[in-house]
């Protein structure tokens, strides 16, 4: 093994070590970075740094994330959210387990309306996480929930990995855009059944609201209330996914309806004070600062893996896999899931990507079908501890009651459904390929 | 010295703190651009290539003025596993060792951003469209400043840290003293 | 004898026919380059987001980090305005014509003297030649239905349009699908038919408009640094040289097949309609393009003596293509 793969790999160790220290996760990525691929390649290649923290920072489809992070403060100062799931929780009555289902359903919502993840969970987590804490949720099934619907932005399209994979593949985005559907679907239906199944086998990881508490609302009451405070939210809604299918807004921009929408909210319900934008804006600059903090400084970290040429350590191991088109998939998505211990989905579908893709072309291997089973897979890696991004950003918003650990032990059972959701994709083919065939994308 | 110490940290804090605040604003003016945008051009088929480009303009400004404000405000991530089952005297000391090394970090990339703003600015770039912001240096030179005072805000809480293991008498909570920007 | 290890940064994503893949493109190119020259000189290849982001190329060759980097120069036009007449001109050449000037007409020696004081240069290494004008949900019978149109369309041709009362919106090309299908835009240009195809942008909209007047040819460019390339033996840079000029030919070759397919699986299966923008539009089109080019040069030294340079090839070039390709495309053909 040549010395830069050994490096590559002592790379990703001293990450770990330092991250388990309890080192901020950006310092750990920059610092790892820089020594490892300064042993490696020296000093030269660190002149790109600043040309990828540019790239970073003027993404335009990152765009969506200050400002669906900007919606989402404004909804929780103005307690719009809260309202919204004590409500549906009342109105669920005595079934256990309606505001975990609640957030899911507005994880498919705003997932539909947003492809980056970082956005849903940051957004998902700052509206939903205190109130059902409160509630007596178990928070590892809190923080699971949260983490898993946020995720489902990546695979219900519009998504930023699907035109990535669209761009690598070489299938047209509305292809993969209308293949993602019924598997995104069908994972927040397992994440559905799961809560179900815990409401039924572990009633106290996710109570109902008490009973004594729903006898203070007649059913009349409620009915108004739930009007009363359903109703500004789905405004947010339709003006985001409103503004897509109606043709007003691309997908990146949608997101700034749902922010001025809760600006225009929040003035109407007469809680727009001086000193409520002020808030407002100051912690959403924080929390999008969280996220971007750790974007930027991961960088010095792609980079040299790149240089040190960590791509081989995967060509490597794929010379072992034994024959049979069926498990090179398979060992394809187990490369996947282990690079998603460490890298970012941008690195791993450039790293991986490219050496399995010529195989299955030329196999003849439906490639929209390969491109959700990726998908799928990548959307995993988000939750997948210790560097999942999706445990990074919640455990940035989340507050300091909630454990790193609570957050590992609540992602793990969505995990397993994820394994399960990828199974009947890889099974059923069709899930991906009838809707692209039947509408003729 | 400990006292010496925590004033500096203190008043680099605060140099911090009152930037980001100002630099906050850009995240309204951002909601503001970019819902304007999808308004006139919907309404008014009105669209200005240069307020496209300020879109990720503000972002840029935004996200990279935000690493400084964001650690002032304890917004950094980390695993906390380990950590928290660490004596506090070990706890001071990964802090102090974290925040040492975002210096270290911040003032290498500073100084590495500092010649690709220069070799922008040696050809007055602008945008690569007609009716682009001209002057792309500019966007470009907020990497160096914005790393400079994430290193600032960095050194001062290893600083203040350290200070306060020297001198562990009670020091009055600093910065709580909003201002009105 | 010594042996060199080279870089080359790519503009486009991984797996972009053309641009990245296929026969003449800047992935072909390294190969030959490495078949050529017996493995003396081999470049390891990094698509757009793999070392560096898409359009950062420019400044990683410039301070020699990278050795080479694969783009459109037109893409440098913020750095150097006078750079986009060496990917194309609107209303300008066409690849006989572009080739003509840039391998005999004195473009290269003017491409050279624009790079040399940032301390690179340039080759030629592939074009798509004509492109199409593009996508449009509704279809285009005069002039007046530009007013209020909203298109994507990047660069010196949005410009024209704009003049025009169009209203020019920058997408990234993944948004291009889902923003023309739902009316976000009207109208989308991109590249030729199979490049389209692959974006999928038929299921958007049905009116495929040409011919290309924004881009009468695109050559893609190989840029390299200078330090660099002065330290090859006479042999390698002779390698280089032609291994570009054969992808030149071979990527536009290329095209010329596949557009030619993909075209008609257009036509024959999604029920595009295949139209020539009409002729008062075209001239009106002209009329503004002039008159911005005209500003362009005036504005820049640089740019004026390209933009004169390239202006009398041009009008010699087309007193010879009125009495030979012209009339042997109108009448004796087909
Ligand atoms: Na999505
Ligand atoms: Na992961």
């Amino acid at each position: 093994m040549p010395i830069t793969e050994i490096l590559a790999l002592c790379m990703i160790g001293a990450f770990f070590v330092m991250l388990l220290a309890g080192i901020p996760v950006a310092v750990c990525l920059a610092v790892t970075g820089f020594v490892f691929g300064y042993a490696g390649f020296g000093p030269t290649l660190f002149n790109l740094v600043p040309a990828r923290i540019f790239g970073v920072v003027t993404n335009y489809t990152l765009l969506a994330l200050p400002l669906f992070i900007f919606m989402g403060i404004m909804l929780e100062r103005s307690k719009i959210a809260e309202e919204l799931l004590e409500v549906i929780g009342l109105a669920m009555g005595g079934l256990r387990g309606g505001m975990a289902m609640a957030i899911i359903f507005v994880g498919v919502l705003m997932g539909a309306a947003s492809g980056v993840v970082g956005a849903t969970v940051v957004t998902v987590g700052l509206i939903a996480l205190g109130p059902i804490i409160n509630r007596g949720y178990d928070k590892g099934v809190a923080t699971g929930v949260i983490c898993a619907s946020g995720t489902l932005g990546q695979i219900i399209p519009p998504s930023l990995v699907l035109i990535l994979l669209a761009d690598i593949m070489g299938e047209s985005v509305g292809t993969l855009f209308a293949a993602a559907l019924l598997p995104g679907l069908l994972l927040s239906g397992l994440f559905i059944a799961y809560v179900l199944f815990l409401g039924i086998f572990s009633p106290q990881k996710v109570p109902a609201i008490p009973a004594d508490e729903r006898a203070v609302y007649s059913g009349a009451d409620l009915a108004g209330k739930l009007v009363k405070v359903v109703l500004p939210p789905i405004f947010l809604i339709v003006l985001v996914l409103g503004s897509i299918i109606g043709g007003v807004a691309a997908p990146t921009e949608a997101a700034s309806m749902g922010a001025f929408g809760s600006v225009a909210l929040a003035y109407f319900s007469g809680r727009l004070t001086f000193d409520v934008l002020r808030d407002t804006v100051r912690s959403a600059f924080v929390t999008s600062a969280m996220v971007f903090f750790i974007l930027i400084l991961a960088q010095p970290f792609g980079l040299a893996f790149r240089g040190l040429g960590g791509e081989r350590l995967v060509q490597d191991a794929f010379t072992f896999v034994p024959g049979g088109m069926d498990g090179q998939i398979l060992f394809l998505m187990l490369i996947l899931f282990v690079l998603g211990f460490f890298l970012e989905w941008i690195e791993i579908s450039y790293i991986a990507l490219p050496l399995f893709l010529p195989i299955f072309a030329q196999a003849g291997v439906d490639m929209a079908w390969i491109a959700i089973l990726v998908a799928v897979n990548l959307q995993t890696s988000f939750l997948t501890p210790p560097f999942g991004w999706a445990l990074f950003f919640l455990k940035g918003v989340a507050p300091p009651s909630i454990a790193t650990m609570d957050i590992y032990r609540g992602v793990v059972s969505f995990i397993a459904l994820q394994l399960i959701g990828l199974a009947l994709v890889f099974l059923f083919p069709a899930l991906a390929t009838w809707l692209p065939g039947t509408i003729g994308w | 010295m400990a006292r010496l110490l925590l004033s500096l940290a203190d008043g680099a804090s605060s140099a911090v703190r009152i930037i980001g605040q100002i630099a906050a604003w850009s995240g309204l003016v951002l909601v503001l651009t970019v819902a304007f945008n999808v308004l006139a051009r919907y309404f008014f088929s009105y669209g200005s290539v240069a307020l496209q480009e300020a879109e990720w303009h503000l972002m840029g400004v935004g996200a990279l003025f935000g690493m400084s404000y964001g650690l002032n405000q304890g917004a950094e991530v980390r695993v906390d596993v380990v950590y928290d089952r660490l004596p506090r005297r070990l706890q001071v000391f990964v802090e102090v060792l974290g925040n040492l090394l975002l210096f270290a970090v911040a003032v290498l990339i500073a100084w590495l951003s500092a010649r690709y703003v220069q070799s922008s600015y040696a050809i007055n770039e602008g945008s690569p469209d007609p009716g682009g912001l001209p002057m792309r240096y500019l966007l470009k030179a907020a990497m160096p400043v914005a790393f400079v005072l994430l290193a600032v805000q960095a050194l001062a809480r290893a600083a203040a840290d350290i200070g306060r293991h020297l001198a562990p008498i009670p020091v009055a909570p600093s910065g709580e003293a909003e201002s009105l920007i | 004898q010594e042996a060199f290890a080279w870089k080359m940064t790519n503009a486009y994503s991984p797996s972009s026919p053309f641009y990245v893949e296929g026969p003449g493109s800047p992935t072909d190119f390294c190969k030959k380059v490495a078949a050529m020259s017996d493995g003396r000189l081999t470049i390891q290849h990094f698509a757009a987001g793999e070392l560096i982001p898409a359009l950062e190329g420019f400044d990683a060759v410039r301070d020699g980090t990278v050795e080479m980097n694969a783009a459109n120069a037109y893409f440098w036009a913020g750095k150097l305005p006078a750079a986009q007449y060496f990917t194309t001109v609107p209303f300008g050449l066409n690849f006989q014509g572009m080739n003509a000037w840039l391998y005999h007409g004195g473009g290269m020696e003017l491409w050279d003297e624009l790079y040399a004081p940032l301390g690179v240069k340039a080759l030629p290494m592939g074009n798509t030649g004509v492109q199409m004008t593009g996508w449009f949900r509704k279809p285009i019978e005069s002039i007046d239905d530009f007013k209020d149109l909203k298109m994507r369309i990047p660069g010196l041709a949005g410009k024209v349009y704009a003049a025009l009362g169009v209203d020019v919106k920058l997408l990234p090309g993944g948004e291009i699908f889902p923003a023309l299908e739902r009316g976000v835009i009207d109208a989308a240009e991109f590249v030729g038919p199979y490049q389209d195809r692959r974006l999928g942008l038929q299921n958007a909209a049905k009116y495929y408009y040409t011919t290309g007047w924004h881009e009468p040819s695109n050559a893609t460019e190989l840029l390299i640094n200078k330090v660099a390339w002065e330290s090859l033996p006479d042999d390698l840079k002779a390698i280089v040289q032609v291994a570009a000029m054969a992808c030149n030919l071979e990527s536009h070759t290329w095209c010329e097949a596949n557009n030619a397919a993909a075209l008609k699986d257009l036509v024959e299966n999604h029920g595009v309609q295949a139209n020539v923008l009409p002729a008062d539009v075209v001239a009106r089109l002209k009329e503004v393009t002039d008159q911005i080019l005209a500003e362009g040069a005036a504005a820049d030294p640089a740019t004026k003596k390209v933009h004169d340079a390239f202006m009398a090839f041009k009008a010699e070039h087309d007193q010879w293509s009125a009495i030979s390709e012209r009339p042997y495309h109108n009448s004796l053909a087909g």
